[in-house]
């Protein structure tokens, strides 16, 4: 107990220090989380709105895959992606292993799916009468398809926030293609496990600390963004 | 004629919602459209809002055929504008939801606001304009959805049981507005309702739906009931089991069916309990409700089940009847139609 206490203690003069490994560290992690979020998010939003606001055959289908594309193991993705951009794979020549472009190759295939099945169970909520309104007061399929985009803009929201917070905390696809490269690939999780590998708590500890105040401070955003668009 | 239907079929899978030989509905008029739940109502006002498609036959608005390409959908769609019985609006301002329909149209934004404004006052609502739509009250939130479609200048207005979900307060302004829109910019006005009195203060025209065909009546009186014969061979109409009524001629009805009955209001003669106990079909019933409707007076009476007759003025002052008294009602055979 006396260790969890003093490696807490440490953390938080580390934190309030801004160690200059840490604060590399945790610019890293930002840098790849966020770009794969936005990356995920250009694809899998589309994706989502357009299975969720089109019939065809094999909807159902479409969603239960991606249902189950959830629950897709980070190291499964890490071989995966691994096979094609490894010196022997088709995408070898473009030297993206160990590099942060690889982990957000994989990131970004990590959370499509969860930004769009969270978008269709956000546009799938919207009652069918905003977009009947839509068309009686004259808006053609893209403009009525835009207000049922915006009726649902706090589900998507909370998607990105989900998928955030599950690329910013994921280890095995940061381990496998990113290598933990001092000061360009090692990010929060990966070097909180070499810590641990280590048996040297404080640094580990810290960057956990700063990890949940990363992901409350996204949490705080999307009340705050939901809060002013409600009291509109 | 604003509208022509014929012929028109909506099914929903197997089942027939709507079947109406013809109907024309003039433009610049108000009609009242009439039915009980299930009637048909609101698929008949979506289908004239271009919101749904039939199955079979033809609607002409303006005198052409509808025709249901996309893009001639979206233009028609600019002209007609329902309100539906429970509006939805938009999550954002009161101002923005009125804004909406008006930038489609791509109205530049001087006139918007213009337009916006005049349209809030007209139902009452300017000083919300600003307020967050998702705060409002249902009578409010109605009245909203009135002046967002207002706001595009339609030339049909099609709304959806306008007052069932409001107090009698917003009741009484929405019927206003309704009538003030008519007057003065000459919008053709078709709304549902069960009420038929407020069908009868607002509509110049009233259109009743049973089970999804049109029928000649004033919607009152209409019930479901099983014909059959009675025990001395003669054809009868059981109706809920509690009244009998003679249908009279000498029809064979070899095994009882359902069907649906109208007795005509103007047809059914009442009395005092005391006088003339011979005729036809005599039930006793208290009375439940008097309205003075059209020149007429309208008598409720329960009788097992509730039974409507409509009499002249002078008739009814010289029955003389009181809500609460009991009496007596006269159904003769000619005023039973099986419909």
């Amino acid at each position: 107990m006396d260790l969890l206490i003093d490696s807490f203690l440490s953390a938080i003069v580390l934190v309030i220090s801004l160690d200059a490994e840490m604060v590399s560290i945790i610019g890293v992690s930002l840098k790849v989380s966020l770009s794969s979020t936005i990356l995920a998010s250009l694809l899998g939003i589309p994706l989502g709105f357009t299975i969720a606001f089109s019939e065809f055959i094999g909807k159902r289908m479409a969603v239960t895959v991606l249902n189950t594309l959830l629950a897709l193991p980070t190291v499964v993705i890490g071989l995966f992606v691994y096979a094609f951009i490894s010196r022997r794979g088709i995408f070898g020549p473009f030297d993206l292993l160990y590099t942060q472009d690889a982990i957000i190759i994989g990131q970004v295939i990590l959370i499509i799916p969860v930004i769009a099945a969270f978008t269709i169970a956000a546009i799938s909520r919207i009652d069918e009468r905003y977009r009947q309104t839509a068309r009686t007061l004259g808006a053609n399929r893209r403009q009525s398809a835009w207000v049922v985009f915006r009726e649902a803009r706090f589900g998507i929201v909370a998607a990105l926030v989900a998928a955030f917070g599950r690329v910013i905390s994921e280890i095995g696809i940061s381990m496998m293609l990113g290598g933990n490269i001092k000061g360009f690939t090692r990010t929060m999780t990966t070097f909180m496990a070499l810590e641990y590998d280590k048996g040297s708590f404080v640094l580990a500890v810290a960057l956990g600390i700063v990890l949940m105040g990363i992901s409350f401070a996204m949490n705080l955003l999307f009340h705050f963004f939901q809060g002013r668009v409600q009291s509109q | 004629m604003i509208y022509t239907v014929s012929d028109l079929i909506k099914k929903y899978g197997s089942r027939t919602v709507l079947d109406i030989a013809y109907l024309e509905i003039e433009k610049e008029q108000i009609y009242a459209l009439l039915g009980a739940n299930g009637a048909g109502k609101t698929t008949l006002l979506n289908i004239l809002g271009l919101l749904e498609t039939p199955t079979a036959g033809q609607i002409q608005y303006r005198s052409r055929p509808v025709n249901y390409s996309e893009s001639a959908l979206q233009a028609l769609r600019k002209e007609i504008v329902l309100v539906s019985q429970h509006p939805i609006l938009f999550t954002t301002t009161v101002f923005k939801n009125l804004e909406f329909g008006l930038k489609i149209r791509k109205i530049d934004k001087k006139e918007r606001i213009r337009i916006i404004d005049e349209s809030l006052d007209l139902v009452g609502m300017r000083e919300f304009s600003n307020a967050p739509a998702q705060h409002l009250s249902g009578g409010e939130t109605q009245r909203v959805a009135i002046a967002r479609a207002l706001a595009l200048s339609p030339r049909v207005f099609l709304c959806d049981e306008p007052t069932s979900s409001v107090d009698v307060e917003n009741q009484n302004i929405i019927i206003t507005i309704l009538r003030r829109i008519n007057e003065t910019k000459k919008i053709s006005v078709l709304f549902t309702t069960h009420d038929r009195s407020q069908a009868a203060r607002l509509a110049q025209h009233t259109i009743v739906l049973n089970q999804g065909r049109l029928v000649p009546t004033l919607y009152e009186n209409i019930f479901r009931g099983v014909l059959q014969t009675d025990p001395s061979g003669q054809p009868q109409c059981v109706i809920q089991d509690k009244m009998h009524l003679s249908i009279g001629g000498h029809q064979r009805i070899e095994k009882p069916r359902a069907v649906s009955v109208f007795i005509d209001p103007e047809k059914i003669a009442g009395r005092k309990p005391s006088e003339d106990p011979a005729a036809a079909n005599q039930l006793q019933g208290r009375v439940v409700q008097i309205i003075a409707e059209n020149g007429k007076v309208r008598i409720v009476i329960d009788a097992g089940v509730w039974v409507a007759l409509l009499v002249s003025k002078k008739r009814y002052q010289k029955l003389g009847f009181m809500v609460g008294e009991t009496i007596r009602l006269s159904i003769p055979p000619e005023a039973i139609n099986i419909i």
